[in-house]
């Protein structure tokens, strides 16, 4: 039996060996991270504020986006009647706006029946009982034709405004529209900005583990002389990447929980004040290990890019 | 056995080799000397594939190094046990980490490389320093502690360059016995070096280096 049958007899499995490298380039790399810990906490913060920023907008996006989706009516026109206007009038009202093309439909709230909605919906009907007579109109709710833009129903409810005993036409749910216009261009602001912000993420990492690379080049090419692979030399550089990435990642999600806490209080208050049944979302688990996932994805990048761009400058050198 | 057939190295217009042959049997222990820029180190980073021919070919058990690229480079380099001059090691790792390095990266497990790790310092005399800082280690401690890890693995050939360079001739005296030891039990070593105290006290074969072409090849 040659030296080198000896030898490899001696070495373990390779699934072994490649999981006992593995523990050892991570264990490596953690403790590095570990005897620099102001370092490590300046880059964990700076991929943190990096992460965290987006993801604060997209929540926010996401919470306005429900919002809206509890207001899937239709846009509609609340034609309020005059106070004298009675019942036979306002029927008639009815009739005449049905007969209109681009109105689809059109419903009559009664004052009566609006005031038994307002006493149940606000609890005043001890403030309601007290008074003379019921201070409601009748109401038209007009719902026009799908497809009417927002341009056509600012016309529609001009002309429904110019019909004898009507007092106001209130365009509603336009504000729906609005907001979800807004919310488009915000969807794409967060997107760009998120990816400015990650691009940043990644030069700063990027450069921290050249640093990191430049610090152990003997190392590098020690074991480049004695025969390590190039992915071998890598592993602990990838680690340490990933290390930072995660740890970026646990902070972004442990500072998007506390401006979350620290928010909810009086955004909830918010909706309280408009009696929603709303509150404000919380991350949940989604966006916390999405985070973690996203800084050690963007960990592993930036070190593989790192690894690629000053392996090859070193190995020329020893070379030379 | 390494064999140079014809071995060429031309930088620009200035040749490092010309049309050098060389053989070394598996088993021999041989020295390699010249003055700087004979072409010594040409020769050994030739040998290690840390460069390529320009004309001829190295063969190494029969195999021509020309087939050897990719990821068959560390595979073959691990064959060989490399001690330097200015010894390389990692000052942020202790001795034992140091030298269980190629351990490491063949793939031992981390049992059985404790094991190599305490029977190499054993052989280079540094057992108490397992756990030592190589900064805290004279210039000879650090050498051999280079040779340990050179040899942990079992390589088939070592191969040092100017190993005693930066050592006095006492120090020099015991990392070529080192050598010689390592060489006793089958590995097959080839020393570099221009130190002519140690070239007097050996009777190895030696080779002598001038520009490029050996002007000597005498055995003991």
């Amino acid at each position: 039996m040659t030296r080198a049958q000896k030898r490899d007899q001696a070495r373990s499995a390779p699934w072994a060996a490649w999981r006992a490298q593995h523990r050892a380039a991570a264990n490596n790399s953690w403790q590095k991270l570990a005897v620099q810990p102001v370092v490590t906490g300046v880059t964990w913060l700076v991929i943190a504020i990096s992460l965290a920023l987006p993801s604060t907008l997209l929540l926010t996006l996401d919470n306005l986006s429900a919002v809206t989706g509890g207001v899937d009516r239709p846009p509609q026109l609340s034609v309020l009647l005059t106070g004298e206007s009675e019942l036979p009038v306002a029927e008639e009202l009815q009739r005449t706006l049905k007969a209109w093309l681009e109105i689809d439909d059109v419903v009559l709230l009664d004052r009566e029946r609006a005031l038994s909605q307002f006493i149940q919906q606000t609890d005043l009907a001890a403030v309601v009982r007290s008074l003379a007579r019921n201070p409601l109109p009748h109401t038209l709710i007009v719902i026009p034709m799908s497809a009417t833009s927002e341009v056509a129903m600012t016309e529609l409810g001009q002309r429904v405004q110019t019909l004898s005993g009507i007092d106001r036409v209130i365009v509603d749910t336009r504000w729906v529209s609005r907001l979800e216009t807004a919310l488009q261009a915000g969807w794409r602001w967060v997107l760009a900005l998120g990816t400015v912000m990650l691009m940043g993420a990644v030069l700063v990492l990027g450069n921290t583990l050249r640093l990191a690379i430049e610090a152990r080049k003997d190392e590098i090419l020690v074991v480049h002389l004695i025969g390590g692979s190039p992915a071998f030399a890598r592993r602990p550089f990838l680690y340490l990447g990933l290390w930072y990435g995660v740890g970026g990642g646990l902070v972004a999600a442990l500072l998007l929980m506390m401006m979350t806490w620290w928010m909810a209080g009086p955004v909830n208050a918010l909706f309280l004040l408009y009696e929603s049944p709303l509150r404000m979302r919380a991350p949940g688990a989604f966006y916390p290990v999405s985070l973690i996932v996203l800084g050690g994805s963007l960990g592993l990048l930036s070190a593989r890019l790192a690894a690629e761009r000053y392996f090859r400058q070193l190995v020329s050198q020893a070379a030379s | 056995m390494i064999e140079f057939d014809r071995v060429s190295r031309r930088f620009g217009q200035q040749d490092a080799l010309r049309n050098l042959n060389l053989q070394i049997d598996n088993g021999e222990m041989a020295l390699l000397t010249g003055h700087s820029g004979a072409g010594k180190s040409t020769l050994l980073r030739l040998l290690l594939l840390l460069d390529r021919p320009t004309g001829g070919q190295i063969l190494v058990d029969g195999q021509s190094t020309q087939q050897i690229q990719g990821n068959a480079v560390g595979h073959y380099r691990r064959r060989f046990g490399v001690v330097f001059q200015e010894h390389r090691l990692l000052f942020d790792r202790n001795v034992r980490d140091n030298i269980s390095l190629p351990l490491e990266i063949a793939g031992f497990s981390p049992k059985d490389a404790n094991r190599r790790v305490r029977a190499a310092l054993d052989k280079v005399g540094l057992l108490s320093k397992e756990r030592a800082d190589p900064n805290g280690l004279s210039g000879g401690e650090q050498q051999r502690v280079a040779i340990a890890r050179a040899v942990v693995a079992r390589p088939e050939f070592l191969i040092a360059d100017e190993p005693t360079g930066n050592l006095d001739p006492a120090l020099s005296a015991e990392i070529m016995a080192l050598f010689e030891a390592f060489n006793q039990v089958g590995v097959t070593v080839l020393v570099a070096t221009h130190d002519a105290s140690l070239i007097a006290r050996s009777d190895h074969r030696l080779m002598t280096l001038a520009a490029g072409q050996f002007i000597q090849a005498e055995a003991a």
